[in-house]
């Protein structure tokens, strides 16, 4: 596929990618992000592509940009895991940026079964390379499911895209990491579609030097007694800069249904640019919807706390930095994706402090064993 | 109190009309046709033996208003709005009088009606009250104009050699023409409103207040409030709006620029109350000067569609923006009101707390931008906004946008949507109230932060408001 | 007195708007276990946190030597690199450090303590076991979503790693609390075993000094010092109370509110 990203191919504009739910004042330059993609040459070839099932799960980076990936990509994945099953294996999703990787993926996770499913996108892209994922995930009822995504990449941009449809009392949990990329757009939308289904989701990012990252959550919460928690923070240092949108739309008839959504900036950089869109949308009386945010440096309170064993403030950013390159590492299910984190950490932290949460909590880096 | 629940029930479906729906003949008015055409504009502006300078914005603005377009991607929708059928100028053939006397015997009882001479003599240093395109009241106590604080119209200060150059330096300034379509258009056709200047220094004691009364049927008003604090002074201005209710959509597209210099103060209380056929597409903006304060106080209960989004520069180090609302969407409205901040200098604090409630199908949005700029070192924002639903026909959003660019600021914000708990109106009832009189109180004690900032009448009014929507909800 | 490691002289110190302690001498010495109790509110934190140097208290008069340095101007992360280290009541909650890069980066700061990551981790898995903790604590969030038993393991796992010259134990609440009574004392007394330090206690409650060999016994009433002696001290202290201190500041015509 490398060849599809040269330089000299003709290029695409995606002008709509991870528009919210709700828009608002366009002069804000919040309502979206565009990119600069190749333009598929697959004209002609016969392509695999996906059950129509996950035609209908809506991804959060749009169907301009989500139709583009499925185009631009001639080898479609479905993965099913059967009824009840408990699959040990994580389904993972390998995107190396050196050769500019697309993929589509389906996955439908049958009743009661459990699956964990893993992105890892690394690498340096070639010039002005694009990598892009496309995740859906079908979760019958009772499924639990298990979604770790880290985008670790050293240069080039990406663009990852996940939807998934949540039926009664299914589990999602999420985990993304956005770790690296000179243009980063993620777009995540679940649909909480089932009576008790839920979602909690967790996102953690690094922006620095002259990034640009660019999330849309979404979460649908159709079904009575749906919940969903989602927790961000992150750090934008240097010129970084960072848009991130975040929806819970409380449809009518999900009576009982709770959100909550909780935000943490953390700025360490003089030249940032931060946007956050964190809205809440209601058609139905008996719920509760949350959102808070706090955009600024580390509170009053912690650096007390970490003052008083030794960290100064400046300490105390980077501990925060590591932290956030150690949590990934910690949380990654399987070999490929944590050494996609480590490598981001060598680069970003050096190589000391990069390895040592996996020297010191025994964690596998080895992918060559794994497989 | 005897009435048959269903009786009350229909009397309530449109009750806080009750005081605002009554509607006056219209003859003997002068009403220019409808539609918008240069011929309009400029006999609007030859009627007001305006300025060169002010036929020419009124020109240019009407060509950016046919050029301009909607946003097509977010609010409520506009399209019932029908330009060629709304008259821009509706005006009775009164003269402006300083005494309640000598206005016409329909006006005087409208306002009367309003109670607006009444809160005159009790509580205001000045009254400005306007109906339909004119302004037909205008009165300070002598007291207050002895300290050199002018309040007037636009059109009399346009006339005065003194207060002219004024106007111009100002006028237009804050919000510009092409800022959007409707401020086009209210460039193009405005009439009436307030100009207001505070000279350096002086506090007055008592608010002054400018009620708009909007009685034409398939009318625009397009009034201009234009103040000016200058520095160390301090101001407290009140503006009413009603209308009664037609079937034919009615527009109001005003706009006000403040200027707040250093050290002065000005708080800006709003209670708007549109009937249900009304556009409210009305522009507010504010600048405030070093070490100088702005607040807002914005009750909005009426109009079919609002666009209603008050905004403040912190221009100055250290000025300050409060900004208190509550929005009360019913039957058949659309309501998107919020706020926008901009903080451009050091130390600067801005705090936003608004309230809405929703029922019978109403939709509030609350939007919202805080956008701090690069210069603004450790300034501080904070947003809250609540949300209320009453029932599950309603609806509510609640969309702040935040851009950040420097690092030593901190912006939080906070939102809650969700519905008055059982346990709550359970806990209040096992103490002797009634379902409708326990919901009633909750839903009074969630508008009170917001309503004890209001003018004493205007809050007394809107816990009535409250109170009657509540008994209509419970039946 | 080559030993002192700790010397407070008439120090006076507060909030920008209260004053809260008036001119304190305290003197402990390396190796010794000092309690300091007193009614509630009478200051007692406060101390302790002037003495860890948070920024919330301003110091009026007086002086802080530590280990020999005038360290009354230091920041506190600069005591703490000199050897003091204070418990928290109630540790803060840093939501998304991991417990294990909390601890690592705390101790990889301080020259005697730097060492490999699997070293590290093995003094960890041997306090861990020592407190009776989970070592899958390590990849939880600082503090977030612990019990307050737990977060109390936590502090003593930071006092037995850090192994500070001076360790100032915020007690004042745990007294109701049987199971964090019996995490400070396990804690207590592997950090006398192990390191030998020097200790303030502040507690109001005297049972957490049950089995402890206590040095000197410090009272105080309405931000001073009033009272000083022996261990023998708080046993006369948990059958009368504070009254006669109480008394004998107000005769002293001591500052009062």
């Amino acid at each position: 596929m490398a060849e599809k990203n040269a330089a000299s191919a003709a290029s695409t504009l995606l002008k709509h990618i991870n528009t919210p739910a709700a828009q608002t004042w366009n002069y804000l330059h919040i309502n979206d992000i565009s990119l600069e993609v190749p333009t598929p040459t697959t004209k002609g070839e016969v392509l695999a592509r996906l059950p129509r099932l996950f035609d209908a799960v809506e991804t959060g980076i749009g169907e301009e940009a989500a139709s583009w990936i499925v185009s631009a990509t001639g080898d479609s994945r479905y993965v099913e895991v059967k009824a009840g099953v408990r699959r040990e294996e994580p389904i993972v999703v390998d995107i190396d940026a050196a050769t500019g990787d697309i993929r589509d993926t389906g996955v439908l996770v049958r009743e009661g079964a459990e699956a964990t499913i893993v992105v890892a996108v690394h690498g340096k892209a070639s010039e002005a390379g694009t990598s892009a994922s496309l995740l859906r995930i079908v979760a019958e009822r009772d499924a639990l499911v298990h979604l770790v995504e880290i985008v670790a990449l050293g240069s080039g941009q990406h663009l990852e895209g996940v939807g998934i449809e949540a039926a009664d009392n299914a589990t999602i949990d999420v985990r993304q990491y956005a770790l690296g990329g000179d243009k980063v757009a993620m777009g995540i939308c679940c649909s909480l579609t089932g009576r008790s289904a839920r979602l909690t989701q967790e996102t953690r990012y690094l922006v620095r030097g002259s990034e640009q990252l660019d999330v849309n959550h979404l979460v649908r919460q159709r079904g009575r007694d749906t919940r969903s928690e989602l927790v961000t923070s992150g750090i934008l240092a240097d010129a970084a800069k960072k848009t991130m949108r975040e929806t819970i739309d409380l449809i009518h008839g999900a009576k009982g249904a709770t959100g909550n959504e909780i935000e943490t900036v953390l700025v360490t950089g003089d030249d940032i640019v931060n946007k956050t869109l964190p809205t809440i949308l209601c058609d139905e009386d008996d719920v509760a919807g949350n959102h808070g945010a706090s955009i600024g440096s580390i509170s009053a309170d912690q650096l007390g706390y970490l003052a008083d064993r030794g960290i100064s403030t400046k300490e105390a950013e980077a501990l925060f930095a590591r932290a956030i390159f150690d949590d990934a590492a910690i949380h990654a299910p399987e070999a490929l994706s944590r050494a996609a984190a480590l490598k981001r950490a060598e680069e970003v932290l050096g190589g000391d402090i990069a390895l040592d949460v996996a020297e010191g909590l025994g964690l596998s880096t080895d992918i060559e064993e794994q497989a | 109190m005897s009435e048959t629940p269903d009786k009350k029930r229909s009397e309530v479906a449109d009750v806080d009309r009750s005081l605002y729906d009554f509607v006056m003949p219209e003859e003997g008015y002068e009403r220019y046709a409808d539609g918008l055409t240069p011929d309009i504009v400029r006999a609007i502006s030859a009627k007001k033996d305006e300025p060169e300078w002010m036929l020419e914005m009124r020109l240019k603005a009407l060509d950016a208003f046919h050029e301009m377009r909607m946003a097509d991607n977010w609010g409520p929708d506009v399209s019932a709005l029908d330009m060629d059928h709304i008259s821009t100028y509706v005006s009775p053939k009164t003269k402006q009088a300083r005494n309640w006397d000598e206005v016409p015997e329909d006006i005087k009882t409208t306002f009367e009606r309003l109670g607006i001479p009444e809160a005159e003599r009790e509580s205001l240093a000045g009254v400005g009250a306007q109906y339909d395109s004119e302004i037909v009241y205008h009165n300070m106590r002598e007291e207050v104009a002895e300290q050199g604080v002018i309040y007037s119209t636009i059109e009399d200060a346009l006339h005065d050699p003194k207060w002219e150059p004024i106007v111009h330096q100002y006028f237009g300034t804050l919000i510009p023409m092409r800022d959007h379509k409707f401020a086009a258009l209210h460039y193009a056709v405005w009439s009436g409103g307030s100009f207001v200047y505070v000279p350096e220094g002086v506090s007055l004691s008592y608010p002054l207040q400018s009620y708009f009364r909007l009685n034409a049927s398939g009318a625009g008003q397009f009034e201009h409030t234009l103040i000016v604090v200058e520095p160390g002074a301090d101001l407290h201005f009140i503006e009413g709006c009603s209308a009664p209710k037609y079937y034919e959509a009615n527009l109001h597209a005003g706009a006000v620029e403040l200027f707040v210099k250093d050290h002065a103060r000005l708080r800006y209380s709003t209670i708007e109350n549109w009937s249900k056929n009304m556009f409210n597409l009305n522009t507010k903006r504010a600048t405030v000067g070093a070490d100088a304060k702005m607040e807002w106080v914005s009750g909005s209960f009426g109009s079919h569609v609002s666009y209603l989004y008050p905004t403040t520069i912190l221009a100055g180090a250290r000025s300050r923006c409060e900004f208190t609302g509550i929005t009360f969407a019913g039957a058949t409205q659309d309501l998107d009101t919020g706020c926008k901040v901009v903080l451009n200098a050091p130390d600067t604090t801005a705090s936003v707390d608004t309230k809405s409630i929703s029922k019978d199908g109403g939709v509030n949005t609350f939007r919202s931008s805080v956008v701090v700029g690069r210069k603004a070192d450790r300034a501080r924002a904070t947003v809250s906004c609540s949300s209320l639903m009453l029932d599950d026909i309603s609806r509510s959003d609640t969309i702040p946008a935040m851009d950040v660019r420097n690092a030593t600021a901190s912006v939080g914000h906070e939102a809650t949507i969700g519905r008055i708990s059982d346990d709550t109106v359970l806990y209040l009832m096992s103490r002797g109230c009634s379902e409708a009189e326990a919901r009633t109180m909750v839903v009074n004690g969630f508008a009170n932060p917001v309503s004890k900032e209001l003018p004493l009448e205007y809050a007394v009014e809107m816990n009535n408001l409250i109170k009657l929507e509540m008994e209509g909800a419970i039946g | 007195m080559p030993d002192t490691l700790l010397s407070i002289q008439g120090l006076s110190a507060g909030t920008e708007d209260k004053p809260i302690l008036h001119n304190i001498d305290l003197a402990i010495s390396a190796g010794e276990t000092h309690v300091l109790m007193g009614p509630n509110g009478a200051g007692k934190s406060t101390l302790g946190h002037v003495i860890m140097g948070d920024p919330s208290y301003q110091v009026s008069s007086g002086t802080i030597t530590f280990d020999g340095t005038d360290i009354t101007d230091f920041a506190a992360d600069k005591r703490s690199l000199a050897g003091i280290f204070l418990s928290y009541q109630a540790p803060v909650e840093v939501p998304g450090v991991p417990l294990y890069s909390f601890l690592r980066t705390i101790c990889q700061m301080r020259p005697e303590l730097k060492t490999t990551a699997r070293k590290f981790r093995q003094r960890v898995s041997e306090i861990c076991e020592h407190l009776e903790m989970d070592d899958s604590f390590l990849t939880r969030e600082l503090n977030v979503g612990f019990s307050g038993g737990e977060k109390k393991k936590i502090e003593m796992l930071q006092l037995l790693l850090l192994q500070p010259k001076l360790a100032i134990l915020d007690e004042t609440d745990s007294g109701l609390d049987v199971d964090a009574l019996s995490i400070v004392s396990h804690g207590i007394e592997a950090y006398r075993q192990e390191c030998n330090g020097a200790l303030l206690i502040i507690t109001h409650n005297t049972r957490i000094l049950e089995r402890l060999d206590v040095d000197r016994t410090h009272v105080m009433v309405r931000g001073n010092l009033v009272g000083e002696g022996d261990a023998s001290l708080i046993d006369e202290i948990d059958s009368t109370g504070f009254g006669r201190f109480e008394q004998a500041l107000a005769e002293k015509g001591g500052v009062s509110e």
